[in-house]
C-alpha cells in the first residue's frame, strides 16, 4: 500500500518512517512539510494512505482534505490535538498520539487494511466520499447520500441529510468526478442524485420539475430534459 | 459563599433563633406554673394564665432585646465590652418585669406559711415591700443575663464556623488559580512533540537526544517551580529560553533561526519569571511554526533611561485573518505586569510592519 507522511517537523517524519518499516505491506512514497507541497503531491502521487499532522503551516491537516480531489485513507497524527479529531462526526478514520506507541501504530494499520478490501481507490475512479468542513465541523461525506449539489459562486451547497455545508470548489470540476450513473446535471446551477428522485412532472412551460426525497423541487433545463428522458427511460 | 447558600443559612439560623426562644421559655414558664403549684398551693388555672402572660413577655422583651442588639452590633464587641452591656440590659429589662411581678398575686413574694418556714427559714418573711421588688428584679435580671450568654454563645460559634469555611474557600480559589496558572505555563503542544522529538533522535543521533533530555528537564522544572510573582535576572531567564530554543530548534530544524543581542550590562537586570519565555513561545507558535519556511526569531534587550527594553521579533505568517483576541499567553503577561509594576511596566504587540511582528516589553529597573 502506498503511502504519504504530512508532517511540518523533520524528526517527526523520520519517526515515523522508522516505525512505518515494520509494516512491509506499506510502502512510503512521499513526505510533505506543509499543506501546498501536500496536496500537489498526492494529486501526482496518488497514495492510498495518508498520515497527517493536524497543525501545520500554512493550513491545518483539515484544511488540506478539502482541496483534495483525490481522497485517500487518513490517518491523523497529533501531538496535543485529540479533541480537535474527536470532534469528528465520522468512523472512517483513525488518530495517532505522538509520541506513537507501536502498538497503536499497528491497530490503526490493521483497520486501514480491512477497509482496504472493501473499497479499493483508484486514481480516475468516480468520488465515493469526500471531505468537507463547515465551521468547527468536519465530516467525511459519502456522495451516494447526498442528494443535490447546488453552485453558490464558487463553492457548491451540499444537500446531506438534514445538513447543508459547504465545499470550497467549482461544480464543474467536481462534475468530472462523480459517478456519472448516480449524478445528473439537472440544470446550469445545480446536479441532483438520481436515486434521491421521488417523481418527475411536467411543468405547464414544458420544463421538467424532479421532486427529491426530503428535499426541495428541482428544475431540469430544456437543453438536460431529453437526456434525463434517455436516461430514466421515459 | 454563593447567595443561595448563604440565603439558606440564614433561612436555618433563624429557625434554630424560634425554636430555642420558644422551647426555652415555655420550659421556662412551665417550671413556675409547676412550681407555684405545688409549692405555693396556686390554683392551676390561675398560676397557668399568669405565668403564661409573663412568659410571653419575656419572650417579647428577649426578641426586642435581639434586634436592638443586632442593629447596633454588638456581636462584633469586645468580650469585657459585651460582658458589662449584657449585665446593664437584662437590668433595664429586669426592672419593670421585677416590679410587675411583684405587683401580681401568684408571683409576689408572699409570707410563706409557718411549715415551708421551718423547713427554709431563708425564705421568711418580714421583708419590706422595696426588698421584695429588688429580688424579684434580681431574679429577672439573672434570666436575662443567662439568656444573652447562651444567645451569645451560639452566635459567636455561628461567626467562627463561617469563618472557617470561608477560609477553606479562599484557600480553595487560590489552589485553583495557582494549578491554572501552572497548565498554562505547562505548554502540552510543546511538551509532547518535544517527546517526540527525543524519541526520534535516539535512534538518529543519540547524543543530541541525551542533550534534549537534559534540556527538556531544564525547561520543565524551570516552569514548575517559578511562582507568580518571583523576579529573575534577565540571564536566568535567557539560559532557559535558549534550552527551550534549542529543543524547538530540533523540531523545527533549518526553519527556525535566533539571533540575540543581549549585552552584559542588562544581563543582571530583574524580569518576572516565565515572561520572556512566554513571548518566546508565542513566537514560535505564531510565526515560525505556521510559515513554511520558517524565518528569523530575534531577541533584544536595551536600557533607556532606567527602563529595560525587551524586545522578541518574529516573521509574521501572510495574509492571514488578523485575529482580534490575544492569546491567553499575552493576556496572562499583562496580568502578571500589572500585579507587579502597576502601570510603570507595559507590554504591547506592534504589527506596525507587514513582514514581522514584535512583542515589546518596558520594564522599569528593579532597585
Amino acid at each position: 500500500m502506498k503511502a504519504m507522511i504530512i508532517d511540518d517537523e523533520p524528526p517527526a517524519r523520520r519517526e515515523l518512517r522508522r516505525l512505518l518499516t515494520d509494516f512491509s505491506w506499506v510502502e512510503v512514497i512521499g513526505e510533505a512539510g506543509n499543506v501546498e507541497h501536500a496536496a500537489a503531491m498526492i494529486e501526482s502521487l496518488a497514495p492510498e494512505l495518508i498520515f497527517l499532522d493536524i497543525q501545520m503551516p500554512g493550513g491545518s491537516g483539515f484544511d488540506l482534505l478539502t482541496r483534495l480531489v483525490h481522497l485517500p485513507q487518513v490517518i491523523f497524527t497529533t501531538a496535543y490535538d485529540e479533541h480537535a479529531v474527536r470532534a469528528f462526526e465520522v468512523d472512517a478514520l483513525d488518530y495517532l498520539l505522538k509520541p506513537i506507541d507501536p502498538a497503536r501504530l499497528a491497530e490503526a494499520l490493521g483497520r486501514v487494511k480491512s477497509a482496504r478490501t472493501t473499497q479499493t481507490p483508484q486514481r480516475d475512479a468516480v468520488l465515493e466520499k469526500i471531505f468537507v468542513r463547515d465551521g468547527a465541523r468536519c465530516w467525511f461525506v459519502p456522495l451516494r447520500e447526498v442528494s443535490l449539489l447546488s453552485s453558490e459562486g464558487n463553492y457548491i451547497r451540499l444537500s446531506w441529510g438534514k445538513s447543508k455545508p459547504l465545499l470550497g470548489r467549482a461544480l464543474a470540476a467536481l462534475e468530472q468526478r462523480l459517478d456519472p450513473n448516480r449524478f445528473f446535471r439537472a440544470n446550469r446551477r445545480q446536479i441532483i442524485n438520481l436515486d434521491f428522485i421521488e417523481n418527475v412532472e411536467l411543468g405547464v412551460n414544458g420544463r421538467l420539475h424532479a421532486q427529491l426525497r426530503g428535499g426541495p423541487e428541482v428544475e431540469i433545463s430544456r437543453r438536460q430534459a431529453r437526456l434525463f428522458k434517455t436516461k430514466m427511460s421515459i | 459563599m454563593n447567595d443561595a447558600s448563604l440565603a439558606a443559612q440564614q433561612t436555618k439560623s433563624r429557625q434554630l433563633y424560634w425554636i430555642l426562644q420558644i422551647a426555652g421559655w415555655s420550659f421556662y414558664t412551665l417550671l413556675r406554673i409547676f412550681g407555684a403549684a405545688t409549692i405555693a398551693h396556686v390554683p392551676w388555672g390561675k398560676s397557668a394564665l399568669e405565668l403564661t402572660i409573663f412568659g410571653a413577655a419575656g419572650l417579647a422583651i428577649s426578641h426586642w432585646l435581639r434586634t436592638f442588639m443586632r442593629r447596633h452590633k454588638w456581636a462584633d464587641l469586645s468580650i469585657p465590652k459585651l460582658a458589662t452591656r449584657i449585665v446593664i440590659a437584662a437590668l433595664i429589662v429586669a426592672i419593670p418585669l421585677g416590679i410587675a411581678t411583684q405587683m401580681t398575686d401568684v408571683s409576689a413574694m408572699q409570707d410563706v406559711g409557718p411549715e415551708l418556714r421551718k423547713y427554709a427559714p431563708a425564705l421568711s418573711v418580714n421583708m419590706s415591700v422595696t426588698i421584695k421588688i429588688l429580688a424579684q428584679i434580681a431574679n429577672w435580671t439573672a434570666l436575662y443575663v443567662i439568656w444573652l450568654a447562651i444567645y451569645f454563645a451560639v452566635v459567636g460559634l455561628r461567626g467562627y464556623r463561617t469563618a472557617r469555611l470561608k477560609q477553606s474557600e479562599t484557600a480553595r480559589a487560590l489552589q485553583l488559580a495557582e494549578l491554572r496558572l501552572l497548565k498554562s505555563q505547562l505548554n502540552p503542544h510543546f511538551l509532547f512533540n518535544a517527546l517526540n522529538t527525543v524519541r526520534s533522535l535516539i535512534a538518529d543521533n543519540p547524543e543530541r537526544a541525551q542533550s534534549a533530555v537534559t534540556r527538556l528537564a531544564n525547561t520543565l522544572r524551570y516552569t514548575l517551580s517559578s511562582r507568580q510573582d518571583e523576579l529573575v535576572t534577565l540571564s536566568q531567564e535567557l539560559a532557559i529560553v535558549s534550552d527551550y530554543l534549542e529543543l524547538e530548534s530540533m523540531r523545527f530544524e533549518d526553519r527556525l533561526r535566533v539571533e540575540s543581542h543581549v549585552p552584559d550590562s542588562v544581563a543582571g537586570m530583574h524580569i518576572p519569571v516565565m515572561l520572556l519565555q512566554t513571548l518566546v513561545e508565542n513566537a514560535i507558535k505564531h510565526g515560525i511554526a505556521e510559515l513554511p519556511a520558517g524565518g528569523l526569531l530575534r531577541i533584544s534587550a536595551v536600557l533607556q533611561d532606567e527602563v529595560l527594553i525587551l524586545e522578541v521579533e518574529n516573521p509574521r505568517p501572510p495574509a492571514r485573518i488578523p485575529t482580534a483576541r490575544e492569546g491567553v499567553g499575552l493576556r496572562n503577561a499583562r496580568d502578571r505586569l500589572r500585579l507587579l509594576f502597576g502601570d510603570r511596566a507595559t507590554l504591547e504587540l506592534d504589527l506596525s510592519k507587514a513582514a514581522v511582528a514584535t512583542a515589546r516589553l518596558r520594564i522599569p529597573r528593579q532597585q
